[in-house]
């Protein structure tokens, strides 16, 4: 057994603190990754600091069509919230999505974007809600957020504390999941922004991870409709090649999502 | 043409390869190409590179795909050198419980517009949990990794030449 030694923070000056003074610790939130990542001894971090007590992290709240949502909120309290839901029930659709009940129940929000695998849910709605990303240091936009595969613009004392957007005029997530492991083989989020401009997140697709798809909001941006991303190409060189499925397999995915999610918009 | 996925013994086994167009002359880009300094800075995560003889080296790399950290130690050799054009460099490392990887890299300079173009094609195999378990991550990261360490090569090779 490896030993790891707990701690708990109350706010983020302290979780930083406490994280700067371990050999090689990390921080924690629902540990829905990186606890069955320690279990197989692929991670085995000196100290883990749970971040999810931190007060200014918690709670979900829509005004108007502002939506902040603490990045300690669990995937079940997003898909459960009835002011989410007002605001974007695409975004309680997509949490219900997530893995099982579960990673729905212990999962975070913050845990996830911060994470940013390449198949998780989560970023392609907040690339497609061009949702703003405030850490413990500043705000990020999403575009700026997710830099790679599991790369982000964080710092490695950063912790993401909420995330605030807009509601959209519609939107709606489809996904394709595996059938094993729930995450995306490929999902789209489509979201109509203000001015009627369209944005179109995909993840689990991109070999580089959740990236927008420029050519199809230009379509939806005219025209909101299936037909309207009738002739758009998916780049198979810029797609995810594994035993699941080969790049060429996942660009009609990707497809097919996008049509399937503009379809539910309505 | 490796089919990417796992064989029977459970290894994955990939084909990675790519190119590069550098500006800089080949001369210079294979002198580089043999400096201990160089490639320390290239490999992705290495922590120490030592010079065991002239083409072999010990390596620590600690290697972080996403919640995965796990520290290899290995030998890096390189092989079958035609000065200026081309070499094979090949390593191999064990990470614990980890697993292990094993990597070679056939590299090809060819001469190009005052400049160098560099040719990589590479062949991968990893083994124990690491393979299993990231099988879906595999691919996709090592990829990644070879691209991490041709385009720092590359940035390192250009700015020596402009300075």
């Amino acid at each position: 057994m490896y030993e790891t030694k707990y701690q708990r923070a109350s706010n983020v000056e302290d979780a930083a603190k406490m994280l700067a003074a371990t050999d090689d610790g990390k921080f924690i939130s629902g540990g829905q990754t990186l606890i069955p990542t320690m279990k197989q001894r692929l991670a085995a971090p000196s100290d883990l600091i749970d971040v999810r007590n931190i007060d200014a992290m918690k709670g979900i709240a829509v005004d108007g069509s502002n939506v902040s949502i603490g990045a300690a909120a669990t995937h079940a309290e997003v898909a459960n919230s009835n002011d989410v839901h007002k605001a974007c029930p695409a975004l309680c659709d997509l949490a219900g999505m997530i893995g099982d009940p579960h990673v729905r129940h212990m999962g975070t929000i913050g845990g996830s974007i911060a994470n940013n695998d390449p198949a998780a849910d989560y970023p392609a709605a907040m690339i497609a809600l061009n949702a703003q990303i405030t850490t413990s240091k500043r705000t990020i936009g999403a575009d700026d957020f997710f830099t790679d595969l599991f790369e982000t613009a964080l710092e490695e004392d950063e912790i993401v504390t909420s995330i605030t957007f807009q509601a959209p005029s519609k939107a709606a997530y489809a996904k394709f999941p595996n059938p094993a492991s729930r995450y995306a083989m490929a999902g789209v989020f489509v979201a109509q922004v203000e001015d009627g401009a369209a944005r179109v997140g995909v993840t689990g697709a991109g070999s580089s991870g959740v990236f927008r798809h420029g050519e199809m909001e230009a379509a939806l941006s005219k025209d909101w409709s299936e037909a309207a991303i009738k002739n758009c190409k998916v780049d198979e060189a810029a797609m995810l090649s594994d035993l699941h499925g080969n790049a060429a397999y996942r660009a009609n995915l990707v497809k097919v999502m996008a049509k399937r999610a503009v379809a539910a918009a309505g | 043409m490796i089919i990417p996925g796992l064989n029977c013994d459970n290894e994955y086994c990939m084909d990675i390869s790519g190119e590069h167009l550098i500006e800089a002359d080949r001369e210079h880009v294979w002198k580089l190409l043999n400096d201990p300094d160089v490639l320390k800075k290239c490999i992705p995560g290495c922590e120490s590179l030592e010079q065991n003889s002239p083409d072999t080296f010990r390596a620590k790399v600690v290697l972080k795909i996403g919640p995965m950290k796990a520290s290899f130690n290995g030998d890096v050799e390189l092989k079958d050198k035609v000065f200026p054009s081309s070499y094979r460099i090949s390593g191999e490392g064990k990470g614990g419980i980890a697993g292990f990887a094993s990597g070679d890299a056939a590299v090809n300079l060819v001469e190009e517009n005052g400049g160098t173009r560099l040719v990589y094609e590479a062949d991968a195999k990893l083994g124990g949990k690491i393979a299993q378990l990231g099988s879906r991550l595999v691919q996709s990261s090592s990829t990644k990794l070879a691209k991490q360490f041709f385009d720092t090569f590359c940035e390192i090779a250009s700015q020596e030449a402009t300075v």
